[in-house]
């Protein structure tokens, strides 16, 4: 009998460079709609199950048997059933994804960011969605970003450094997953923050930050959050400055490219809204900031060498400089217009459920959630 | 539609749908359609998708009351 691995094993030979052949027996519309991605070159087969079912011998010999395999399905049962498949065929090393390519969609990995030592700053990659939710830790408190659905992973992170989670903030009103920001919040008995451009017309309890703000953990002393409107992607789209020295920029500045305006269906209106605010509130914050976005496309170019999803805000601004060299209004919005595509289908339905404007079942979450994001406003 | 035959996958999860239907429609002639209920979501696209990729025709599919149901023609 075949042996199982795990998401977060997955992530680890990924990140490591350990050189498994990768084959996904799902059916190739829901590979091509989402598949496992990371950061070093991946080596990946998709043969759906059916296809060993009908056609074992050819099917089979599309795999060197002197590699190791490790099979992924949507649920696992065909993967296990494919492994077991595989080792009656004689190959040595196979081994099949636990709780199939959900457990991938929603494995979070926590990595350090380098920071002052009296605090410390924690990026949670999902890279499933390629999304980023952070964690800003001083003095026994936490305060958490953008986190995702998920809200046990934050939880046992600050229980298991003895930390009191004191805030959850949201940078805008996500549409492309499932945010775990308000029930953290409300299991905490905490502030859930956010801007009203986006959550004034939801149904969630949520304290309004405001431009300028400065949020502290609760003690006088101690680093700060400085809040920053930074509409465009969203009306209430916010950046928040940590302790002078970092940006969690949302879905506003990204390492490559910068947030889609055209997702609210208000393309020119958001595009110009998004071009003042890169102008006016964005490039004139300090080019030493740590840009910690909440998102990536592409891992070869955004991440650093410790995998990390950050950059200098000077370095990002030169890495974007056919976005940021844009010098008047018109030529901004003619870039948006030029680089426009379809919207996911069930973005309008994540907004809604974030928004509590619309309810629905585990089942249903799981589904809308998985699949990675397609926020930016271009594609490398 | 009329089917020839049928086959009640309900409460199996993937792989088994596809498992048994394979098994069945392995048993029928050319030309003859069996009908496959199932229960498991993940059926909706695997049916039609094994159908599809082996030569079987994809008749009909609906969904009622949680299950699908999907009448399959057989190939040559």
């Amino acid at each position: 009998m075949s042996k199982s691995f795990t998401a977060a094993d997955m992530y680890g030979w990924i990140e490591e460079g350990i050189g498994h052949l990768y084959l996904d027996v799902r059916n190739e519309d829901d590979f091509a709609r989402f598949h496992v991605e990371g950061p070093n070159n991946i080596e990946m087969l998709n043969i759906p199950y059916f296809d060993f079912l009908e056609m074992p011998e050819e099917s089979t010999e599309k795999l060197d048997d002197s590699r190791s395999i490790r099979v992924i399905c949507a649920k696992e049962g065909s993967a296990q059933f494919i492994s077991d498949m595989l080792e009656e065929f004689g190959f040595a090393d196979v081994q099949w994804l636990a709780n199939g390519i959900v457990s991938w969609g929603n494995l979070l990995v926590a990595k350090q960011i380098p920071s002052p030592e009296h605090y410390e700053v924690w990026q949670f990659n999902r890279p499933g969605k390629a999304s980023c939710s952070y964690g800003f830790a001083y003095n026994g408190e936490v305060m958490f970003f953008d986190v995702s659905k998920d809200v046990s992973f934050y939880q046992r992170f600050a229980e298991d450094r003895q930390w009191r989670i004191v805030s959850v903030f949201e940078t805008h009103l996500q549409a492309d997953y499932i945010s775990g920001g308000p029930s953290l919040a409300e299991a905490c008995g905490v502030d859930y923050l956010a801007h009203d451009g986006d959550f004034a017309t939801s149904n969630i309890t949520y304290r309004p930050v405001v431009d300028g703000e400065r949020i502290g953990f609760s003690g006088a002393a101690g680093p700060s959050v400085l809040c920053t409107h930074s509409p465009g992607h969203t009306p209430g789209s916010t950046t928040y400055v940590l302790d002078d020295r970092y940006m969690i920029s949302g879905d506003t500045v990204f390492i490559v490219s910068v947030g889609r305006p055209d997702l609210g269906k208000k393309v020119v209106e958001w595009a110009k809204q998004l071009y003042i605010t890169l102008k006016q509130r964005i490039c004139v914050l300090p080019e030493s900031l740590a840009v910690l976005p909440g998102h990536y496309t592409d891992w070869a170019r955004e991440a650093d060498d410790a995998y990390l999803i950050m950059n200098d805000f000077g370095t990002v601004k030169a890495l974007n400089e056919s976005i940021y060299g844009l010098e008047s209004e018109q030529a901004f919005v003619s870039w948006v217009e030029e680089h426009m595509r379809p919207q996911p289908e069930t973005y309008d339905r994540i907004r809604k459920v974030n928004a509590h404007l619309d309810e629905v079942d585990a089942a249903t979450a799981e589904e809308l959630d998985l699949g990675k994001n397609q926020c930016a406003a271009s594609q490398g | 539609m009329s089917h020839n035959d049928e086959i009640d996958c309900s409460g199996m999860s993937c792989p088994l749908p596809v498992v048994k239907s394979k098994m069945k429609i392995d048993t029928m002639s050319p030309g003859e359609v069996l009908k496959i209920i199932t229960t498991d979501p993940g059926s909706c696209k695997d049916i039609p998708a094994w159908a599809n990729r082996v030569g079987h025709e994809m008749i009909e599919e609906a969904e009622e009351n949680g299950k699908y149901y999907f009448l399959v023609k057989r190939g040559d």
